[in-house]
Parts: structure tokens; C-alpha cells; sequence
């Protein structure tokens, strides 16, 4: 008897401590500041599900990055601070007006606005575009291939040495004049990138992160624990110097914001509910999801479409989908609907690569769920090689996609296998050439901004198949499909252009280069004191911080 | 007068062997006797995964369900909602489909993934086991047996394996393997191969069993039988297989069922994070992994397998505690001896 209740106790406890491990979450960061008016200081506390990849505009390529320091460094040219569609019109930033482009399209000229300052009150100078451009290249930054059309940036990336000819600046007068090897349709575009927000000369050409640079936004980023959090403050030069020079920029509600990583998204749930902090970055998780959409949708929740898109990439160098039939087959197999419940309904079903609000979106609906027909084509195919892995990456709901398909092309007659990845090693592993079994897998892609060039050059052109790095993982080739994309590249985006953008999207399809699933739907999840409709969410760079205020 | 009968031959005296005795030793403890039934049923619940996905769930583990409905009290629900919520615990209000709901937004029958994942984790468990406990042995006898250089090799190479942050390192070379699974000359494994986890516990637990099992050869090696074996011309195989190998067979069996639990837990844990069993398939750790994920809504995802765990590993080391008492009462007498529970002299014939 006396064992048997020390089994029993001992179950117990166990039992207990299975459900208590399993119950914390890794709530992490300092846990200070749970937000609210006090002492005439405005503060909220963010959270993110991952600490940026920098806190250096050069260096970082995520969605993260750009959403801490959209406002923070601030480029020669900016998006409106709008949602939707008008979110996506690129308005001055830095810059008085936007480029004057000359006839050829090869020339930019833009003027930087008089007496800007970085918060640490050195002047912004033109010249500090040209250093802004070249530390780029320095630093190895992922953007660095946007502005290689400079003339002399091929030549400086090379040597580092020199200069890059094709930009000239006068500091007097704030002019700059960039000069393009070929005419370009998204390098207006390009200049709102975060990459090229303009940091002081002399920046040293290293990560920044545990320094931050200057700033020229209404905040600026300090108090650093790499990996952990940060904080902002009032940039001191945006009241002095640039709001005025900036008038339609906003400066902002709260006067500090400290944003800290909770690698657990209930946690940040629970902490958004309970009042602790007043806003999570990134997506409720999928088990959440419509419970919080329930109960505070339009109180507390809201979500918006992003131009994205959700696809299976097939690799149409290897068996077996190297045939047509079968990557039609996977396109005809694949179910939207079962895509939309797996994602927990933040997905909106799409089989095409621009997505809806894409400037050339045009629906197609070439392939209707309908299994059996994917099963006749994989017979009528009858591959030789029925050997198919498939690659996906262990975060949810990219894992449950990944078994998806998985399971999906098992039953049309292949013979699939999963391989799950971690994360972050993910995209570097399958745009490796040298990884083997490279046959299907997951990808999204988000635009970098609204053309349709930044969706098909870097998923569907030869020249983005890489031996490393490789952005067109379906390793599409088509020569026809490359002029014509080359071409579009040269030519403003206009009614003609956007009407060829969707015959190419088409065309993709039609050819079944790849299995599209879908497009996301972004949540922006506030505690009660703030007011939702307020919160911005822009397309490109996620919510502003400038748009949260207390209600 | 009748000449005297011859006296009757004295009865002779009725013996149980060892064996006998040692298990009616283990059917007298009732706590080792009812972990042995829970662990039977626990079998005899995972081996009937095929009877219960064919005539029951009418499922396969890895089959998903996303946008089907089942009629639960003649009512049509979805197995996933369209906000991808997976249907919850429906015990035989389906006639037992999705008995213990759907595992999440795949929509798979979780009963049915618990069961096959039991055997999964069953199967590394005691694979993981079966190889330890024939590569410990050896290595045990060799090291025990011929000491000097032999030992030293042996022994410091267990060292080294101890030493070594096992968990960390079974993780890394995990989810190594896991991703570009094992070509090793003739050798050639897939990433999702069970041999890996499987390989990965054994290595890393090796030095749990051979190193008290050389402790013990060392010991026995020592003894009048081994001399007396030796003297009269026996060689080392010989002395090592017949000799020795026969006394540790209780040290065996009881190292084999508790290693059993061991390599489960270990195996539980590699799963748990991405290493061990990989998906699409299932085992009890990468449940409760995957089942973590929607605890808020679904917690049974995770305590059911979890559950399981707990009660595996606890009626084999339940198991292992009984063998052990049964097969070596010494131990307990000097437990008890020290406990003063019972006199020195009173313990009941040892083997």
C-alpha cells in the first residue's frame, strides 16, 4: 500500500510537471513597461516572435527588420502612410519630390531637403547617399543586387575601391544624380528601400546592431540586448530640425517603445490579453487564431491582404517533374480549401503567381481541385522516376503544408518522402545546387514593392537560378519568358505593361512552373487601450509605429 | 518368522531452481506484478493499431482529413474547421472515428496516430535496448576478462561517451542524420530511417550498462568456478561464455528491461525536438511535440502521448525494480538487513 501510493504520488507529479513544462512559454525579454500614461511619458511595449536579422538597414532582408526600422532610417523616397493599395504609392521621404527621370530612363535626379539631421545631430548630406550605396557592397548586404545597375557598382563591388561613377552628389545644393546602366521600371522602387536609408558617411561597413546608427526618422533605436530587445525613443533632431523640413511625415503618438523577442507566439497572446504588452509583430499562431478573431475582431484584431504568394515549387530539371503532365497533375491536386484550413484561415486560396492587389493580376483558374484527373495525368505521364522529396521547414503551419503535400502526392501515384528543416537554414539548404534531392517544396514570397518584375524575375528567371542563394527554386528556365521579362524590366509600369505581366503570369501557369497555393493575410493584434483604427498596416513595410495611439 | 523388508530410501527432499524461485518471488510483489500488466496491456494497445484503424477509425496514421465531415449524432461536422480548427475528442460518438479527435489541421485521427506512434517508440525503445545490452556485454566481458590494455581501451572510450553532454550531442548528430540521413561506405540510410535514432540511443547510452556490467565480470572473473574452470584448461571463450556470461544473465535482463525505458524517454526527447522520429510518421514524442502547438485548445493532443510516456517507462521501471528483488534478494535483504527490518541470517535461499 505504502509503494502504491508513492507510485501513485510519483504519477502524479509527473503528470503535473508534463503540463506545466508544456504550458510555459519561453516568455523571455525584461518583462518592463506594461504601457499606459505615466509621468507625461507615452510608452507601449511591442513584441516579436524573432528578433530582426539586424538592427542595421543594410543587412536586414525580413519582415521584421523592415517593421522595427521602416521609420527609424528613413530612404530618399518612402511609401505613403496608407494601407491597401494606397500604401503602396511611393511618396518623398528624405528627398523634396520624387526622381526626375531623363528621356532614356537611364537618369534619377532627386534633391535631399535642407537641414535635415541625424539624431546625433551631424547633417544629412547628399554625399552621404553615395556612401550609403557603397557600404552595401562592403558589407555584403542581401540588397546589394538592387543597385548593382549603378553604373560603376559592378566595378566597386568588385574592388571596393574608386567610387561608384554613376552617382554624383553636391552637398551645397543636396542634389543627386544617379546614373543606370539600362532604363529600369522598379528602381523608384528600389530607392524606398530600406537599404538605401541614408546613414552618415564613415558608417563603418560591419553589422550595427549593438551600435545603432543615427537615425533620421521621428525614432530612434537605442538601448540594444542583441537578441533579446530594444528600445526607441523621440529622435531629439526630428523636433528640432526634420519635421519641418518633413512636414507630412508624422511623428508619432508614444514617446517610448520597447520591443522585446517572445519566441512564443501563445505567450504573446496571453500578454496582448492579460494588458502586458500592447502589440505582437508577428502572426497570431494558427491553434489562436479564431479565437482571437472572434472575440476581438474589429476591437482588438484586424488583418489585411499582403501581396504575397504561397507556392510549391517543383523542380522542373528532375524527374518526374520534368514533365509537364505531372506538374499539372500537382496543380490539380492540390486543394485550395484544405490550404485555407491548414493555414487556420489566414490564407486566401489563389493557384497564380502575382497575387490579388499586384499592378497585372489577372485571376486564372486553370486547374479545379480534382484529384482523379491528377491521378490520369501521372498515369498518362507514368514516370520513370517516381522518387519525390519534399522539403519544408518545422515551423507551423509550413510543416502541416509541407505533409500536405506530402500526402497529396502520394496518393496521385508518386512516391514522396518528407524532409523538415530548420527554419533558418531552410532557404539557404534548397537554393543550394549541391543539396541533393532537391524535387518539391515550400516558399513565400512577399514583395519587396508593387511590380510584378519583383515576383517573376527572381522566381522564374534562368539568370535567378543560382548555385547558391537561388531564388528560383522551381529551376524554370525559359528563354521567350526571359526577354520578355528583361523587357518589362526596361519599361514603366503602365495599363500595357500590366496586361503583359499577366499573359506572362499565364503562361507560368499554363506551363505549371510551379504550384501556387495562395496569399496571406496579415493580423495586427492590439491590447485594449490602444486604438485599432489607428494602427497602419503598409503592405511593405507592416505596421507603422507612428500609427499606435491610446484610445 | 518373516525375514525384515529393506528399509525404505529416504524421500527425496522436492527443490525449485532458481529461476522458479525468482519468479515466484516477482508474483509476490503486487506493485512489480501490476506495472508488468499495464506494460502487457500497454503492447497489446499499440500491436492492435492495424484492427483499429482498418475496423474502427477506417484510417490510416498519416492520412489527412482536412476537408471531410464525420456525422457525430446524426449531425455532419467538419474534421477541420474552416478556421482550422481540428475537431476535438469524439470517443464513440462516431462509432470511434477520431476517437480522441484529430491531431490539428491535417486532420488526422490522433487514436489512430497514438497507437502507431506506441509502436514506433516501442520498437526504438527496445531496439535501442536489444543493442545496447548485446554491445555493452560484450564490450563488459572483453573489458572484465582480459583487463590490462583491453580494459584500458574499452574503459576510457566509455569515459569519453559519458563525459559528453549526451542529450546536446544526440541532438546535433540527430538532427544531422535526420537532414541527410547516414552513407557511411556499404552503409546507407535515408534521413527518416529509425535506425538512426535507433543508433544514436545506443551509442549514447552504451556506457550506462557496460560499465557496471564490466564491474561485475571483474568480480565473477575472480571467483573459485572461473579458477577452477581455468585449471581445468578451459580458454577465455570458453571461461567467458559458459562460465561467466550465465552469472550476470540476472544483471542482464534487469539492465534490459530499465534501459528499454531509458532509450523510450530518449527517444521521446530527440523526437520531441525534431531529431529522432521524423514526419510524416509518428512516436509518442513528436506528439506531444506537435500537440504543445495547441495546448490552449486541444491539450489532449499532448497529454494523451505524454500519458503514455509516463506510464510506459514507469511499469518497466516498476518492472525492472521487481526482476531485480526477484533475481538478486540480497539486495533486499541488505536493504532490509540494514533497514533492521529483518535479522542478518534471514533472508530466503538466495540463487
Amino acid at each position: 500500500m505504502k509503494k502504491l501510493c508513492g507510485v501513485v504520488a510519483m504519477m502524479s507529479l509527473a503528470l503535473i510537471s508534463i503540463l506545466g513544462i508544456a504550458a510555459c512559454g519561453g516568455s523571455g525579454g525584461s518583462g518592463t513597461g506594461s504601457g499606459g500614461e505615466g509621468d507625461g511619458d507615452r510608452t507601449m511595449r511591442a513584441t516579436y516572435g524573432t528578433f530582426p536579422e539586424a538592427l542595421d538597414p543594410a543587412l536586414d532582408y525580413s519582415q521584421e527588420g523592415w517593421t522595427a526600422m521602416g521609420e527609424i532610417y528613413l530612404p530618399l523616397l518612402t511609401y505613403k502612410h496608407a494601407e491597401g493599395t494606397e500604401g503602396s504609392e511611393v511618396v518623398p521621404g528624405l528627398a523634396e519630390d520624387l526622381p526626375e527621370i531623363s528621356d532614356d530612363g537611364k537618369t534619377y535626379s532627386l534633391t535631399l531637403r535642407p537641414g535635415l539631421k541625424y539624431s546625433d545631430g551631424t547633417p544629412v548630406k547628399a554625399s552621404d547617399f553615395t556612401a550609403t550605396v557603397e557600404r552595401l557592397f562592403k558589407i555584403n548586404s542581401p540588397g546589394s543586387f538592387f543597385y548593382s545597375k549603378i553604373v560603376g557598382a559592378a566595378e566597386f563591388e568588385e574592388t571596393e575601391k574608386g567610387g561608384i561613377s554613376g552617382i554624383e552628389t553636391d552637398d551645397e545644393t543636396g542634389e543627386i544624380s544617379i546614373e543606370l546602366e539600362a532604363p529600369s521600371s522598379t528602381f523608384t522602387n528600389e530607392l524606398a528601400m530600406l537599404f538605401v536609408a541614408l546613414v552618415p558617411a564613415g558608417t563603418p561597413a560591419e553589422d550595427q546592431t549593438a551600435t545603432p546608427i543615427p537615425a533620421t526618422g521621428p525614432y530612434m533605436i537605442d538601448n540594444v540586448k542583441s537578441g533579446r530587445s530594444w528600445e526607441y525613443d523621440r529622435n531629439p533632431e526630428w523636433a528640432k530640425a526634420n519635421s519641418e523640413a518633413m512636414p507630412d511625415y508624422p511623428s508619432g503618438y508614444m514617446d517610448h517603445i520597447e520591443a522585446t523577442e517572445i519566441t512564443n507566439p501563445e505567450t504573446q497572446v496571453d500578454e496582448i490579453e492579460q494588458g502586458k504588452a500592447q502589440w505582437m509583430q508577428n502572426l497570431v499562431p494558427s491553434d489562436r487564431y479564431a479565437e482571437v478573431k472572434n472575440e476581438f475582431e474589429g476591437t482588438q484584431f484586424k488583418s489585411a491582404p499582403t501581396n504575397s504568394t504561397y507556392f510549391f515549387w517543383l523542380n522542373n530539371k528532375k524527374a518526374p517533374f520534368s514533365d509537364l503532365k505531372v506538374r499539372q497533375a500537382v496543380n490539380y491536386a492540390v486543394s485550395g480549401e484544405a490550404l485555407e484550413r491548414i493555414y487556420a484561415g489566414q490564407l486566401t486560396a489563389g493557384q497564380q503567381i502575382l497575387p490579388p492587389g499586384m499592378p497585372g493580376y489577372e485571376e486564372i483558374d486553370l486547374y479545379p481541385y480534382d484529384l482523379e484527373k491528377a491521378k490520369e495525368l501521372v498515369e498518362e505521364a507514368d514516370p520513370k522516376d517516381r522518387k519525390v522529396t519534399v522539403w519544408t521547414n518545422n515551423e507551423s503551419p509550413t510543416q502541416e503544408a509541407g505533409e500536405y503535400l506530402e500526402g497529396v502526392l502520394n496518393e496521385i501515384g508518386l512516391q514522396a518522402s518528407l524532409k523538415v528543416v530548420n527554419a533558418k537554414n531552410y532557404f539557404d539548404l534548397v537554393g543550394n545546387e549541391s543539396t541533393p534531392d532537391l524535387d518539391a517544396g515550400y516558399v513565400a514570397w512577399f514583395q519587396d514593392y508593387p511590380n510584378p518584375n519583383n515576383f517573376l524575375q527572381p522566381l522564374f528567371s534562368t539568370e535567378a537560378i543560382a548555385a547558391t542563394g537561388a531564388t528560383n527554386l522551381s529551376r524554370y528556365s525559359n528563354p521567350e519568358v526571359d526577354e520578355k521579362i528583361a523587357k518589362l524590366a526596361e519599361e514603366p509600369l503602365g495599363s500595357e505593361q500590366e496586361a503583359e505581366y499577366a499573359e506572362l503570369d499565364l503562361q507560368l501557369m499554363e506551363e505549371a512552373a510551379a504550384a501556387p497555393y495562395g496569399s496571406l493575410s496579415i493580423s495586427t493584434f492590439v491590447s485594449e487601450e490602444i486604438d485599432l483604427d489607428k494602427v497602419i498596416f503598409n503592405p511593405t513595410l507592416g505596421q507603422f509605429l507612428t500609427s499606435f495611439e491610446y484610445k | 518368522m518373516a525375514p525384515d523388508s529393506p528399509p525404505a530410501a529416504p524421500e527425496r527432499a522436492r527443490t525449485r531452481g532458481p529461476w522458479a524461485l525468482a519468479g515466484r518471488r516477482f508474483l509476490r510483489n503486487r506493485t512489480a506484478v501490476a506495472a508488468a500488466v499495464v506494460f502487457a496491456l500497454i503492447v497489446v494497445f499499440v500491436l492492435s493499431a492495424p484492427l483499429w484503424a482498418d475496423r474502427v477509425a477506417g484510417t490510416g496514421p498519416n492520412q489527412s482529413h482536412t476537408l471531410e465531415k464525420i456525422e457525430v449524432g446524426g449531425e455532419e461536422r467538419d474534421v477541420v474547421s474552416v478556421e482550422g480548427l481540428p475537431i476535438g475528442p469524439q470517443w464513440l460518438g462516431a462509432g470511434g472515428k477520431f476517437f480522441l479527435g484529430a491531431d490539428g489541421r491535417l486532420g488526422r485521427d490522433e487514436m489512430v496516430r497514438l497507437m502507431y506512434g506506441g509502436r514506433t517508440s516501442l520498437l526504438v525503445g527496445i531496439s535501442a535496448a536489444a543493442l545496447i545490452t548485446v554491445i555493452a556485454v560484450v564490450l563488459g566481458l572483453l573489458a572484465g576478462y582480459f583487463r590490462g590494455w583491453v580494459d584500458t581501451a574499452i574503459a576510457r572510450t566509455l569515459d569519453v561517451i559519458w563525459s559528453l553532454p549526451v542529450f546536446l550531442i544526440g541532438l546535433s548528430v540527430g538532427v544531422s542524420l535526420a537532414l541527410g540521413g547516414l552513407n557511411l561506405g556499404p552503409v546507407e540510410l535515408s534521413g527518416g530511417s529509425l535506425l538512426i535514432p535507433i543508433g544514436i540511443i545506443a551509442i549514447f547510452s552504451l556506457p550506462y550498462v557496460a560499465r557496471p556490467v564490466r564491474g561485475q565480470v571483474i568480480a565473477l572473473s575472480e571467483m573459485e568456478f572461473v579458477e577452477a574452470a581455468t585449471a581445468q584448461g578451459a580458454g577465455p571463450l570458453r571461461l567467458m561464455w559458459s562460465e561467466i556470461l550465465p552469472n550476470l544473465a540476472s544483471t542482464i535482463i534487469v539492465f534490459a528491461t530499465l534501459t528499454v525505458a531509458n532509450s523510450m524517454l530518449f527517444e521521446a526527447g530527440l523526437s520531441f525536438l525534431g531529431a529522432g522520429v521524423q514526419p510524416p510518421n509518428s512516436s509518442w514524442g513528436l506528439m506531444v511535440s506537435n500537440g504543445v502547438g495547441l495546448l490552449n485548445t486541444q491539450p489532449l493532443l499532448a497529454i494523451a502521448p505524454g500519458l503514455m510516456i509516463m506510464l510506459t517507462v514507469l511499469s518497466l521501471n516498476l518492472v525492472g525494480d521487481g526482476l531485480r528483488e526477484a533475481l538478486d534478494p540480497r539486495s533486499a535483504a541488505r536493504v532490509e538487513v540494514r533497514g533492521g527490518t529483518i535479522p542478518a541470517e534471514g533472508a530466503e535461499g538466495a540463487l
